[in-house]
């Protein structure tokens, strides 16, 4: 059937929501405005949460129970794209990730609560919502730093450049595209990224910030079969340091 | 979570003799019939200026409270954990913003708090500038601290003022989370493996201590905490805070078989009160005025998170913004 | 040298270690303006105040708010205004009715076209302010006028905030679904910790085993 390729797109939807709500979760207390603050640490919670249902479900299919699979596998064998595992850098960097990021989200998980697969369905169709929000959230913020100082400009403008070849690999296609594309689970990669582009575009257009062309760009690929930046093996022994004491132990 | 132990400026009382007596009289009567007092009603000024600085510190409480758990949050362990620890730190933030709010519509400026929070002149609760060394520790500090914290904020919530009174009912909702999560944390260390007892048994040891100091040293009672009490600004004394919270939580701590270490601790029964050792009132002065292991760090972190958000705020700033004060 | 934390996002941060200067004071408006807060509990609820945020703009506002006063309770609505938009009668005391204390003068001339005004009342100290309602008004002093007409009798009241609609961001019909989860995100609840079982059986294993 068509299990391997159910599991590969739902491992790679749940690392990717781990890892960046991991990253998210870090500016917890340290955001520029305490009210941002509140609203960053509630994205980064639904992010771990979203995380969570998918690695459920991975679970129901047999694999290890949540907890072991995000806590104790290696880099490598995370299927995250490299846009997630990126320190955070200044807010600049955060908010130009979650902008792309949750755009491109957004689209799964429409596309997602239309799936063949009922519990993929069930769980993006009660999920989405929230994305809603998040991506309420990154347009806004866009929009606004987007067309003000021109410190703000020049900032987004570069971490936005430097960001673009690690979102275009989001789209890194798997194994499995055709076969889920087939089956009416998933309509694949290329068509998020489509529709991924227009809106980010239109966007982008209510600012005083440039697109560049994204053909002309390289994306930055691996991520999704377990090739990773020196950032996320780090970033995986913090998560594990307490758990790793004794993982069979209840914390 | 908050603890008691304000600060309270010894004022002269001779400011009070310079008020209009009969708007004092007023002021005194509505608090004395159950009343609250909004913003916009007449005040004396010490009543004004004694609450921003309870309010204020708490607020401060709170920014600064969220660090030692802080330090934990991308190490929780299992997801259950690790949403959490999010939520509760997240809401410590979401605290300081409710009462910055509240001190904000007695004339003070968000503003002049954070500097002043920054720059030491302001204070916060002690017991933050001690580390959170082990996991163990930050879940000793959900539990116990924001146990002591609720003790505190209940009574306060039944005070005079209104927007503080607001701020704090929903604050307290809210803490009820943080208690039962420290509590469900705390026990599982305490049942679990030989390790995790022995993390937090010296968790425990270590935060006990600051713990007893958090209500602060006992209330002298003076003219001035009577018409402070009279005003229902302070609502309670440091040593019945610190009683009520020995009655609540040791037997709890007990039933855990963990040790607090303090061999004078006992309830006496003839009393009916809890007998301990004196807390070090000397240790909790030299690091209130600073000299604490963490103070130095946690206000860098907190002025290191206001500079590199000021290109973010300096950029939405809207020309023509005005601020008015919070309505309540 | 650079601060190393016990917190591996602060030591990351490279803050200096050791004396800094003061602070320079952050100048006014650093942290924005005030927007006061309202939320719709359920449909049949009225609008209740829940509290300020500090934003640039309503936009921004909204979605501080969303998170600030409705990420931990039930909500099907949200509605914020710029405090600066805000009108507001004196305070009376509990039991009082305010309406009966305004002397509100028979604006002279009606000018201008009635718009929408939103009317909220308080009805003891301490407790929030709720919408009473919606009145046609060409002022503010004439809003508080038909306010009183409409629903100004059933007291006591002792406070009310005058707003025009149109300085009120309002959430959409379509915005409910971003609430929709927030009751079942359990794990901020106290309700989702128990542990009584735990420790009974500790206790238990504790009274079964004999002393060392």
């Amino acid at each position: 059937m068509n299990e391997q390729a159910i599991k590969d797109l739902l491992y790679k939807l749940a690392d990717d929501l781990l890892i960046l709500g991991h990253r998210n979760s870090e500016w917890t207390g340290f955001g520029p405005i305490l009210e941002e603050d509140i609203a960053f640490s509630s994205m980064a919670q639904d992010k771990i949460g979203h995380s969570l249902a998918f690695y459920t479900l991975l679970h129901e299919l047999g694999e290890a129970d949540p907890d072991t699979v995000a806590f104790t596998r290696n880099a490598n064998q995370f299927h995250n794209s490299q846009l997630v595992e990126l320190p955070n850098g200044e807010y600049d960097f955060s908010l130009i990730r979650h902008f792309l990021y949750d755009n491109a989200e957004i689209i799964r998980f429409e596309m997602l609560s239309q799936s063949s697969y009922e519990p993929i369905a069930k769980v993006a169709t009660k999920l989405k919502g929230e994305v809603k929000y998040h991506v309420l959230h990154a347009n806004t913020w866009i929009r606004n730093l987007g067309s003000s100082t021109e410190e703000a400009i020049a900032r987004l403008q570069t971490s936005l450049n430097e960001a673009l070849p690690y979102a275009l690999g989001m789209f890194e296609p798997s194994a499995y595209e055709q076969d889920l594309i087939d089956a009416s689970i998933y309509r694949g990669e290329e068509a998020v990224k489509a529709a991924w582009q227009q809106r980010i575009r239109a966007v982008l257009e209510k600012t005083e910030l440039q697109l560049p062309d994204l053909e002309s760009i390289t994306p930055i690929t691996g991520g999704r079969t377990g090739s990773h930046t020196h950032h996320l093996q780090p970033l995986l022994d913090e998560m594990a340091e307490v758990f790793k004491i004794d993982p069979a132990a209840e914390w | 979570m908050y603890g008691g132990g304000n600060i309270f400026e010894a004022t002269k009382l001779d400011d009070l003799q310079a008020e209009d007596p009969a708007k004092m009289a007023e002021f005194e009567a509505r608090i004395a019939r159950g009343e609250k007092i909004e913003p916009n009603d007449w005040m004396p000024a010490l009543y004004r200026k004694q609450l921003i600085r309870m309010i204020e510190q708490h607020a401060h409480s709170e920014i600064i409270g969220s660090l030692p758990e802080g330090t934990w949050i991308t190490r929780a362990p299992g997801f259950r954990r690790k949403m959490a620890q999010m939520a509760k730190v997240q809401d410590e933030v979401g605290h300081a913003q409710l009462l910055y709010s509240a001190a904000e519509t007695l004339g003070k400026s968000r503003e002049q708090m954070l500097t002043d929070l920054i720059n030491g002149k302001s204070k916060y609760s002690n017991v933050f500038n001690y580390p959170a060394l082990t996991w163990a520790d930050s879940n000793v500090i959900s539990w116990l601290i924001d146990a002591g914290a609720i003790v505190n904020q209940m009574a306060n919530a039944r005070g005079s003022y209104g927007p503080y009174s607001r701020a704090l009912e929903r604050i307290c909702a809210e803490e009820a989370f943080h208690l039962k999560y420290g509590h469900d944390a705390v026990v599982h260390l305490a049942t679990g493996s030989p390790k995790q007892r022995e993390m937090i048994q010296a968790a425990l040891s270590r935060w006990w201590p600051p713990i007893m100091t958090f209500f602060g040293p006992s209330d002298k009672m003076s003219t001035h905490t009577e018409t402070l009490m009279r005003w229902k600004v302070k609502m309670a004394t440091n040593d019945d805070c610190r009683q009520q919270f020995l009655d609540m939580y040791v037997p709890k701590i007990w039933e855990l078989g963990l040790t607090v270490p303090d061999p004078n601790l006992k309830k006496n029964a003839e009393t009916g009160k809890w007998e301990f050792t004196e807390p070090d009132w000397e240790e909790f002065k030299r690091v209130i005025n600073g000299d604490g292991p963490c103070n130095a760090e946690r206000l860098a972190v907190r002025r290191s998170a206001e500079e590199r958000g000021a290109w973010v705020r300096k950029a939405l700033l809207h020309p023509k913004a005005k601020y008015v004060k919070p309505l309540a | 040298m650079s601060l190393t934390s016990l917190d591996p996002r602060v030591t990351r941060l490279n803050l200096p270690d050791g004396e800094v200067p003061l602070m320079a004071p952050k100048p006014a408006l650093d942290q924005f303006e005030t927007y006061e807060v309202f939320h719709q509990k359920k449909e049949s609820a009225a609008y209740t105040y829940v509290g300020p945020v500090h934003a640039p703009n309503e936009d921004v506002a909204f979605l501080f708010a969303k998170e600030q006063y409705s990420r931990r309770a039930a909500c099907v609505g949200l509605w914020v205004a710029r405090t600066a938009h805000i009108q507001v009668t004196p305070y009376v005391g509990d039991g009082e009715n305010v309406y009966d204390t305004l002397r509100l003068e028979t604006p002279t001339e009606q000018s201008g076209q009635p718009e929408p005004y939103e009317i909220f009342h308080l009805k003891k100290r301490g407790k929030a302010h709720t919408h009473a309602g919606r009145v046609m008004a060409t002022s503010y002093q004439g809003a508080v006028q038909e306010a009183k007409k409409a629903f100004g009798e059933k007291g006591p009241i002792v406070n009310v905030w005058v707003v025009r609609s149109g300085h009120v961001l309002q959430s959409a019909e379509e915005d409910k679904d971003m609430w929709l989860t927030v009751p079942e995100k359990k794990y901020r609840e106290a309700t989702a910790y128990k542990v009584m079982d735990k420790i009974t059986k500790f206790k238990e294993q504790q009274t079964n085993t004999p002393a060392q």
